[in-house]
This record gives C-alpha cells, sequence and structure tokens, in this order.
C-alpha cells in the first residue's frame, strides 16, 4: 500500500483530512465551472456567484451570466451531490453486504432505478399522471426510488441466507437483474415518443447535462437526506463488518440498521438516477479508495466518500465535456473506463488473498 | 444467573432440543460438551437470545429473554461465535474495541479495552490488520472484543458465551485462553463455554453438560460426568478415563485399538 495512513492519525486527524477533502472538492468544482466551451474566466465565476450574494464588484456580460448560473453551476452541484450519494451508498452496501465488491449499479440498484424512472416518463398519461397528482415533482424520483429498493431486495434475497451473502451469487444476480432491467427499458422505450424520452443511452451511461435549478432542488435534497441519515450509522456498520450475528450480540439492533441502509441508499441512488442516469463504478471505486488510504472505519469513510464521490464525479464531467468537445460524452463512459479496470484489479486481489466470502 | 425451564427448539417440525433445563452462576464455568449435531450451538444461541424457543422460559438476571432490548441484552452477556470472518482491513484495536459499543459511558473504554489487550496478550500486534494475524492470534482478539463488552464491574452478574473458542489454537494458546476464562469468575462473570476437548473440559470445567441427540443427558461435577461410560455413550465412541500421572486430574484418551476391548463391546449390546 502506498499511501496508507495509521488508523490513529485518521482518528485524531479526522476533521483535517475533511478538511482537505473539502477543499479539494472546491478545487474541482472551481475546475469544472471554468470549463466549457465558452470562456468565462475565474474573476467572471467569482464575480457572478458574489453578484447573487448582493456583491457587485465588476459587471460581467449577462450571457456569461447565464451560461454559468443557470447551466454551469446547477451541473457542478448535481455532480457533487450524485457522486456522494452513489459513493455513500456503495460504501454502506459494501459494509452491509460485508463485501467490497457490492455496488449499486452492480447489483442492479440503478438500472432499477432508471427502469421505474422511464416507465414513469413514458407513461406519465396514465399511472403516472395519478402519482404525479399526489407527488407532485417528486414523483420522479420516487419512481426510480420504488425501483432501485425492488432490485435491492431481489439482489439480498437472492444472495443471502442466514446472514451471510454469497458474493459470487450476489454478482450473478446483478448481472441477471441489469440484463432484465436493460432489456426492460428498451421496450419501454420503443412506447414512448423522441419528447417524453431522451434516449436508452441517457439511461444506461448517464449524464449531467440535463441539470438544472429545479432538479437540483428536487433530486438534491433527497440524495442529501440520505445520505446524511446513512452516515448517522457509523458504529452499526462497523460493527456489521465483523457479521450480522457478532453485531447482534454487541447490541446492534441488526434488522434496523438493514432496512434503514437498504432504504436510504435506494433512496440516495434513485433520486440521483431520476436526474443523471444511471452512473456506474462510483460506488465501487471511491469507498475502495478511501479504505486503502484511510482505513475502514465508517466513521471517517462514509464523509470522505462523500466528498470524494463528488471530486470524482465532476472530474468524470469534466473530462466527458472536453475529451469530444464541442460534442459531450456520457459521464458513464469515463467512470467505467475509470472503475472497470479498477473492478478487475479488487477481484484479482480478492483472488491471491483467497478471502472465503 | 440464567436459568432455562422446559425450553424445546425445532426446525422445520424436526426437534432440534427437547425439554432442556440449564443455569449458569455467575463465577461458574460450565463447559457444554457432545458429538457433532447434538444440538450445543442451538443451545447457545436459545441462550443468548440469537434464537427464540418454541417452548419454556429462559430469564437472565431474573428477566425474561424475550423483554429485553438488543443494546440491554448486550450489557448482560457477551458471545464468541466460532467463525467470524472479517473483510474488510480493520486494526486489531479497532475490532477489539467495538466490544465498547453497548457501554454507556465511552470515557472508561479506553483504559478497559487497554485491561483486556494485555489479558489476552494481542497488544504487541494492536496496529496490525485482523486479516494478517494467524488464526490463533484472530480468535484471541476476538476474545479481546468480547471481554471489553462486559469487563467492567457491573452491580449485576454477566455472561459470556463461548462456541469452540480454541478451535483454531495449539496447546499452549488453549491453555491460555482457558486460564483467562478462569480469572473472569472473580469479575462476576459466568461462563458457558462449548469445547471438544474433553482434557481441556476436565481440567477447567466447574460444571460439565453432556449433550446428544438434543437432550442434555448427564450434568453435573467433572468427578460426576467424566465416567468412561457415560462419555463412551455420549460419542458412540471408545473413551477411557485415566489418572493423571502427575497432577490431580483425569486424563481421557480414546483409541481405535480400544473398540476390539471386551468391556466396550459388553457395554455395546447390553
Amino acid at each position: 500500500m502506498l499511501l496508507s495512513l495509521n488508523y490513529h492519525t485518521v482518528r485524531s486527524k479526522r476533521p483535517l483530512i475533511l478538511g482537505i477533502c473539502f477543499v479539494l472538492l472546491l478545487a474541482s468544482a472551481l475546475l469544472a465551472l471554468l470549463t466549457g466551451a465558452y470562456p468565462i474566466s475565474l474573476s467572471e465565476v467569482v464575480n457572478i456567484i458574489l453578484s447573487k450574494f448582493g456583491l457587485n464588484l465588476i459587471e460581467v456580460p449577462d450571457e456569461k451570466m447565464a451560461v454559468l448560473w443557470t447551466i454551469r453551476l446547477p451541473r457542478v452541484l448535481l455532480a457533487i451531490l450524485v457522486g456522494g450519494a452513489l459513493a455513500v451508498a456503495g460504501a454502506s452496501l459494501q459494509g452491509l453486504f460485508r463485501n467490497p465488491l457490492v455496488e449499486p449499479a452492480i447489483i442492479g440498484v440503478s438500472s432499477g432505478s432508471a427502469l421505474f424512472a422511464v416507465i414513469m416518463i413514458v407513461f406519465s398519461g396514465t399511472i403516472g399522471w395519478q402519482l404525479q397528482s399526489i407527488m407532485g415533482v417528486f414523483a420522479l424520483p420516487f419512481a426510480a426510488f420504488i425501483g432501485g429498493l425492488l432490485n435491492t431486495f431481489l439482489a439480498y434475497r437472492l444472495a443471502s441466507k442466514g446472514g451471510k451473502t454469497d458474493i459470487s451469487i450476489l454478482i450473478l444476480a446483478g448481472v441477471a437483474i441489469n440484463a432484465l432491467s436493460a432489456a426492460l427499458i428498451s421496450l419501454v422505450i420503443y412506447y414512448g415518443d423522441d419528447n417524453a424520452i431522451r434516449n436508452f443511452t441517457f439511461w444506461s451511461l448517464g449524464s449531467l447535462g440535463g441539470a438544472s435549478w429545479t432538479k437540483l432542488y428536487i433530486a438534491g435534497t433527497l440524495v442529501l437526506l440520505s445520505s446524511v441519515i446513512i452516515m448517522s450509522f457509523p458504529r452499526s456498520l462497523n460493527a456489521l463488518a465483523i457479521g450480522e450475528s457478532e453485531a447482534f450480540h454487541m447490541g446492534v439492533n441488526v434488522q434496523k440498521v438493514k432496512y434503514v441502509v437498504l432504504f436510504f441508499s435506494a433512496l440516495a441512488v434513485g433520486a440521483g438516477v431520476s436526474v443523471t442516469g444511471a452512473i456506474g463504478f462510483v460506488g465501487l471505486v471511491v469507498p475502495h479508495l478511501v479504505r486503502m488510504v484511510l482505513g475502514s472505519d465508517h466513521h471517517t469513510l462514509l464523509p470522505v466518500s462523500f466528498l470524494t464521490g463528488g471530486i470524482l464525479l465532476l472530474v468524470s464531467d469534466v473530462l466527458s465535456r472536453i475529451i469530444v468537445a464541442p460534442a459531450e460524452l456520457s459521464i458513464g463512459i469515463i467512470t467505467a473506463i475509470l472503475g472497470a479496470p479498477f473492478f478487475i484489479y479488487i477481484l484479482m486481489n480478492f483472488k491471491q488473498k483467497r478471502i472465503t466470502v | 444467573m440464567i436459568t432455562a425451564n422446559g425450553i424445546h427448539f425445532c426446525l422445520k417440525n424436526r426437534p432440534i432440543l427437547e425439554e432442556i433445563d440449564v443455569s449458569i452462576s455467575s463465577g461458574e464455568l460450565a463447559v457444554v460438551l457432545g458429538p457433532n449435531g447434538a444440538g450445543k450451538s442451538t443451545l447457545l444461541k436459545l441462550l443468548t437470545g440469537e434464537q427464540v424457543c418454541s417452548n419454556g422460559k429462559i430469564t437472565i438476571n431474573g428477566e425474561a429473554i424475550e423483554s429485553l432490548k438488543t443494546n440491554e441484552l448486550a450489557k448482560y452477556r457477551a458471545v464468541m461465535p466460532q467463525h467470524s470472518v472479517v473483510n474488510f482491513p480493520f486494526s486489531v484495536e479497532e475490532i477489539v474495541g467495538l466490544g465498547a459499543l453497548s457501554h454507556d459511558k465511552q470515557t472508561r473504554s479506553s483504559q478497559l479495552l487497554e485491561e483486556v489487550m494485555k489479558l489476552t496478550q494481542v497488544e504487541a500486534f494492536r496496529h496490525r490488520m485482523i486479516n494478517e494475524l494467524s488464526g490463533g492470534e484472530r480468535q484471541r482478539v476476538h476474545l479481546a472484543r468480547v471481554l471489553l463488552q462486559i469487563w467492567e464491574d457491573k452491580p449485576f452478574p454477566r455472561y459470556l458465551f463461548l462456541d469452540e473458542p480454541t478451535s483454531s489454537m495449539d496447546i499452549a494458546q488453549q491453555h491460555l485462553v482457558l486460564s483467562i476464562v478462569q480469572q473472569l469468575k472473580k469479575r462476576n462473570i459466568g461462563v458457558f463455554a462449548i469445547l471438544h476437548d474433553l482434557n481441556l473440559a476436565a481440567q477447567y470445567a466447574d460444571k460439565i453438560l453432556l449433550m446428544k441427540e438434543g437432550n442434555i443427558r448427564y450434568s453435573g461435577s467433572v468427578q460426576e460426568t467424566m465416567q468412561e461410560e457415560k462419555l463412551t455413550e455420549i460419542y458412540g465412541h471408545p473413551i477411557s478415563v485415566l489418572p493423571h500421572p502427575s497432577i490431580e486430574n483425569a486424563l481421557l484418551i480414546s483409541s481405535e485399538a480400544l473398540v476390539n476391548n471386551k468391556q466396550y463391546i459388553s457395554f455395546k449390546t447390553a
């Protein structure tokens, strides 16, 4: 391990570590705000943001103002929240399944969310309309949440017996669930018109292109809320790392923690997917990297994963916008190029250590 | 005191435990012996509250086990399962520290942590990662963890449940564990242990329960239970009890050669 810190240092320096991650997050956010077809300088970015708080130092052209405020800033904030939520969901699901290979996209949470979001949009005239009349703008993220929850439970039921999860069955269950969800998404899209639905690529590979303040308010609130709730169970998740019955013996209400984590990680992923599509591998790569450097204590792992997830998605978004500029890549292409080799690396490590799960 | 009266447990309508009465007092080491499948682990699961019995009543310090919440139960008893697999890189100290999860005041926990790590001799590798340790070292780390949970002196007795705590240990480590367990008696802790090694049991136990086919066939002191006929019946395998040559203790040996022993055959046909 190149850069692993003693867990003692980690515990005593937690505020410093979080501070460093936060600064890195701000730096990546700034980079993302500066990148794009339309050039906006650093001082202009600062001035536009300050002007929204009533501080007009220098005049910035209205066009630049519009590009930054209505397009880039919500996109950046959405990247932070969705990236953070995917990473926290990944970290907590890994803790719950007691396995570092679990990831929302791999076990099918994301594709379930995408499927239900697509159904909601395409059939908005029938089922969707009723849901929308009750839940308003929250109908779409709610549908995505139900889809994600359904697939999470399905994967869990298929792979778990007596509190132990068989990881090979879990991964295979994920393959089957993902294949079925993808097929159903394509099928549902046949019934939709071009206005109702963007395309299959959006749902399967994700994009931050559609970010707006409205979407940010709706999905962002749900995503942030779920992440914060998951982050409030670090001790129980630590205990679960030893085993479900061990955690029970140590005084943890295992059933409650299990349901809270499953529920809110599905909500976080579902709300995220409903506005960005299914973005893979963030929930796998980020917690694993954090564990390599800072250890497995969920007190540190969860908040650092949130910040690092935000950084990873911001950087991936910048890459997706400059590689084929002026066109744009789906962000999932970048995260998969980074994440899939990483997944193979973890698998090889697993094989080497002969960890039986 | 933990008492169980007339407990009964079925799995898919097949009885695993039938009409069992058992009690564990503080300051006592009760050892359960018996062949695989006798229901030892199931009995442990019922007594620790992990599973609920279909009939009968279990009380801990006078309170019915089903009336206690998970975190209240954790203050009364700690449990060390047979195998605990940790799939993430946690340090030894972090694993032991998890035992303090149910403590009310976390302030005293760090001092208690030092005490149990010293007692179990894991402090030498406290900073190492748990997955780098040998099987015997890992078991000691988990022993330290479960000890920390009930280590603090309380006005009520606490209990420790051990499911084959010495299974991956060499002979020196086995005796280390049992001698640690003996020291718990004076801390107002009662111990319930499942063991496979008859000699360890004979040397350390205060009370022995011999189980077979979901029943406790014999129970009592070492002298009362560690007898050739009883052990041979329980295990379905010839076992001889000899006096230990140098200490005042029974020595238990078993050999295939004994199968041809006339005495055993006569017992078997009787």
